[in-house]
């Protein structure tokens, strides 16, 4: 690390804390990168396939990972914890906490929240079954399955059906939250062509309400799932899961055609909604980020990456995003330390001649600038 | 049969794909690409008498409910104006699913809701059998006396005919051994199966 350099903290090393790190880093200043688990990557780890593009994210995590390893200038903390925080002049001075229970004190000159994202309660929903029936997954534990099938780990009975629950704490103001989760329909599509590729001979239905697939390559993702991986969209919002003879039965509307449908499936996938964690709560609070009433962190419409006096955010803290967002949203923040960064640092030159040089220098820039681009105009 | 008036419940489960591969195979049309907008039965100039809009029957032919498919009313009352799939944006060719279903519940010896849909059906085709083209008047007259409606077009008729739009005189086409070719595998008579 360079010691005269500015500092910025880093919580959360999935794809858009990598992201921030890396280009604050490659900016030249010093990133501390904090992470609560083991190993870097965040929720992106633990995905079997990506959408739009059926990439494997590992490689994606291993790429960040090795252009982090070319940064000194960056330091990785795994298995730790932000504590606590005090603003001390321009600075933050931070505890965080190690697994082995020692702490540490590091000032930083900016603070980016790279959090992610928590699952809802799907056992909220007593008529899915979830925590009551072994073959009712969440999302994120059927990432685990693909996984599982991919390595032969799990090698008893392939599924004959198997069902995807789109809406499962969202846009449901009564158990859970008015909003729509906005990934839900890529990766649900996603799950659902991963299932008939290991399985062609499986029946994948799909409830939804609309599939919401406003993103490049999006919409022919999911079309090339129903017309080509032949996954059944089945439109309307499933009622109740009923235990039947070991297998699951259940019941909906297709209100397509306004009828009762019964469907029997051996597993039941459920797009839980993204939800804000306990820890990034908690977080705000200590840095002084303002929060909207869910938990998500709060933007500034004119700095949309800013939630408080040099405190950033990134990702899926601020709202539910796919892979690809989290990444650019990185970026984002990285730009505005780096720019702060700048700003502080002409801001701390001395004298008045020196500062009328800098914005001479600045200046001087800028009209060669102009002349290579507009032609000296 | 599918009830919409007691909510019957149907079982996904029960059903097989084996109509839509038919409906594709046959009648070349993949009903996976329809993306139930409902564009063609929001400008189907029939609707108001179809017991089943164009968008639900594509919705009955992924359920393989084929039993409403060859009974359902409005396989009489489609008039084949194409409207649907013009506009359709998946290119669904509804006209020609509704082609494949009216063949089908003939060979099957399903009667049609319509009676009077099967005889204009006879005598359009008697004429095409016989002249190798529609003969317009002849028709129209055979077919009002024949269903006792014999002032209906009177009037119509005669202002078409004084504005030379009607010819009682409809000749023969060229080639009318070729017309006949294009009948052979064609059945007669309602329930008469392809050999």
């Amino acid at each position: 690390m360079n010691d005269k350099a500015k500092k910025a903290l880093v919580i959360g090393g999935g794809p858009a804390g990598l992201e921030a790190a890396i280009k604050i880093g490659q900016a030249g200043y010093n990133v501390v990168l904090v992470e609560k688990e083991a190993v870097l990557g965040g929720t992106l780890r633990q995905l079997y396939s990506s959408f739009p593009r059926w990439e494997n994210p590992e490689e994606l995590v291993d790429y960040k990972l090795q252009e982090l390893e070319k940064l000194p200038s960056v330091k990785v903390m795994t298995e730790t914890l932000v504590d606590s925080a005090q603003r001390k002049n321009d600075m933050f001075l931070v505890n965080v906490k190690h697994s082995d229970g020692s702490t540490e004190k590091i000032e930083v000159d900016s603070v980016v929240l790279a959090t992610g994202f928590e699952l809802f309660d799907a056992t909220l929903y007593g008529e899915y079954g979830y925590g009551t029936y072994p073959n009712v997954l969440t999302s994120l534990e059927f990432e685990e399955k693909l996984r599982e099938w991919d390595s032969g780990e799990d090698n008893t009975e392939p599924p004959k059906t198997v069902a995807f629950f789109k809406c499962v704490g969202s846009r449901d103001p009564s158990k859970g939250y008015p909003y729509c989760s906005k990934i839900c329909c890529m990766y649900t599509a996603k799950q659902a062509g991963l299932v008939k590729d290991f399985f062609p001979d499986a029946k994948c239905y799909v409830f939804y309400m609309d599939y919401r697939a406003a993103g490049r390559e999006y919409e022919e993702f999911v079309r090339d799932v129903i017309e080509n991986k032949h996954v059944r969209y089945v439109r309307g919002r499933p009622a109740k899961v009923i235990p039947e003879n070991g297998r699951l039965l259940i019941r909906a509307e297709d209100t397509l055609m306004g009828i009762p449908i019964e469907v029997t499936a051996d597993m039941i996938v459920l797009a839980a909604a993204i939800v804000p964690s306990k820890g990034t709560i908690k977080l705000a609070e200590i840095f002084g980020a303002n929060t909207d009433s869910y938990g998500f962190l709060q933007y500034d419409s004119k700095n949309p990456g800013k939630a408080g006096d040099k405190v950033f955010f990134a990702g899926a803290c601020g709202f539910a995003v796919e892979t690809l967002g989290a990444q650019y949203q990185g970026a984002a923040v990285a730009a505005e330390v780096i720019a702060l960064f700048n700003q502080e640092n002409l801001e701390a030159v001395e004298t008045p001649e020196a500062q009328y040089q800098g914005a001479d220098a600045a200046t001087e820039v800028n009209a060669r600038f102009r002349q290579a681009n507009v032609g000296g105009k | 049969m599918l009830s919409t008036e007691f909510h019957k419940t149907i079982k996904l489960d029960n059903i097989d794909d084996s109509l839509k591969r038919e409906i594709l195979e046959e009648c070349d049309v993949d009903i996976e690409q329809c993306i139930e907008c409902g564009k063609c039965s929001g400008g189907c100039s029939n609707a108001h008498i179809f017991d089943y809009t164009p968008r639900k029957i594509v919705q009955l032919i992924k359920m393989g409910d084929e039993e409403t498919l060859l009974s359902m009313d409005c396989l009489w009352t489609c008039v084949s104006c194409h409207l649907c799939v013009d506009r359709c944006p998946a290119h669904i060719n509804i006209p020609r699913i509704m082609d494949y279903l009216r063949e089908k519940a003939y060979k099957r010896g399903i009667e049609p809701t319509r009676d009077k849909v099967e005889l204009f059906n006879e005598l359009m085709l008697d004429s095409v059998r016989k002249i190798g083209r529609v003969a317009e008047m002849t028709m129209m007259m055979k077919f009002n006396f024949k269903t006792g409606q014999y002032f209906k077009d009177a009037d119509i008729g005669r202002q078409m005919f004084f504005k030379g739009k009607l010819s009682p005189f409809s000749p023969k086409v060229k080639h009318l051994k070729q017309v006949h070719r294009l009948f052979e595998d064609v059945p007669h008579k309602r329930g008469e199966v392809e050999k």
